[in-house]
């Protein structure tokens, strides 16, 4: 097969020009809205705490359980264009950990304070986005990471402004990652 | 110098495996969607998917999504190298025309 050179440049326009069309398409299924709808829950959650107190804290399962739903609406909708099958082995090591994690301050005969609960249910999670950055997408890793050590400093230096914080780092973080993804990446 | 692929060089089959070859290995894209996207017509995108998926290029996997059939397509890990192989051809072609 022979191609003059005029040729072989249309049809690297068009394949650039079908990869930008889909590059916008691409986008929308990078989990930025996921980021969005937890970098708001964490903010209402230290804002809760911050301001109501224990009745705020005690808002806080109800608050996940909000964004469990919202994630997987989102999930629902999205897949409906561009999906990546279900892996079965990823969702069993994020339950192992989920359960094995849970089981931690019952062995330890742990009650510890509200931000200390806060904190390690917030790396419990870190930890889940990390074991998906090394699974499926390598920013999810150095996003748990940065927000990881973010808790860690919150709990150990700044303990008198903890929930503020957590919604300005934690919360933040999430929301500006969404931010990059949405509109800068790639 | 990598070969051309007649299969892909066709036009519309080149802008699918372009806009497919985007996409993250596990990923898979709707038909509809992709029609859309593409500006192509059901029986033109069909007969083209039906090429690339006998050259082993493509996956297509048809499904239910709330009780109504969905198709889905990938490429496959033949069909990105052919792609890629594709690619470097027609650049070759470019630095070639530089060079001289």
């Amino acid at each position: 097969m022979q191609l003059s050179s005029e040729e072989a440049a249309r049809a690297l326009a068009a394949i650039r020009a079908s990869r930008e069309v889909m590059r916008s398409a691409v986008r929308a299924h990078r989990g930025h809205y996921h980021l969005w709808l937890w970098g708001v829950i964490w903010i209402a959650m230290a804002l809760l705490a911050e301001f109501r107190g224990l009745a705020g804290i005690r808002l806080f399962p109800w608050l996940c359980a909000a964004g469990i739903a919202g994630s997987g609406i989102l999930g629902f909708i999205q897949s409906s264009q561009v999906r990546a099958p279900v892996d079965r082995r990823f969702l069993a090591v994020l339950a192992v950990v989920v359960l094995f994690a849970s089981l931690g301050p019952l062995v330890l005969h742990a009650s510890p304070d509200d931000k200390a609960l806060f904190a390690y249910i917030g790396l419990v999670a870190m930890l889940c986005y990390m074991i998906a950055g090394i699974w499926f997408d390598l920013y999810l890793l150095w996003l748990g990471l940065v927000i990881a050590v973010l808790i860690l400093v919150g709990l150990f230096v700044f303990s008198a402004f903890f929930w503020w914080w957590i919604a300005i780092f934690g919360g933040g973080t999430m929301i500006l990652t969404g931010c990059y993804i949405r509109y800068f990446w790639r | 110098m990598p070969d051309l692929d007649s299969i892909i060089h066709q036009p519309v089959r080149l802008q699918i495996m372009a806009a497919l070859n985007h996409l993250g290995s596990r990923e898979q894209v709707d038909f509809t969607f992709l029609k859309i996207k593409l500006g192509l017509t059901d029986g033109n995108l069909g007969a083209h998917l039906l090429t690339l998926e006998e050259a082993g290029y493509i996956a297509v996997q048809k499904t239910f999504v709330a009780r109504k059939p969905k198709t889905f397509v990938a490429a496959t890990a033949a069909g990105r190298r052919a792609f890629e192989g594709h690619v470097a051809a027609l650049t070759s072609i470019l630095k070639a025309k530089d060079l001289s």
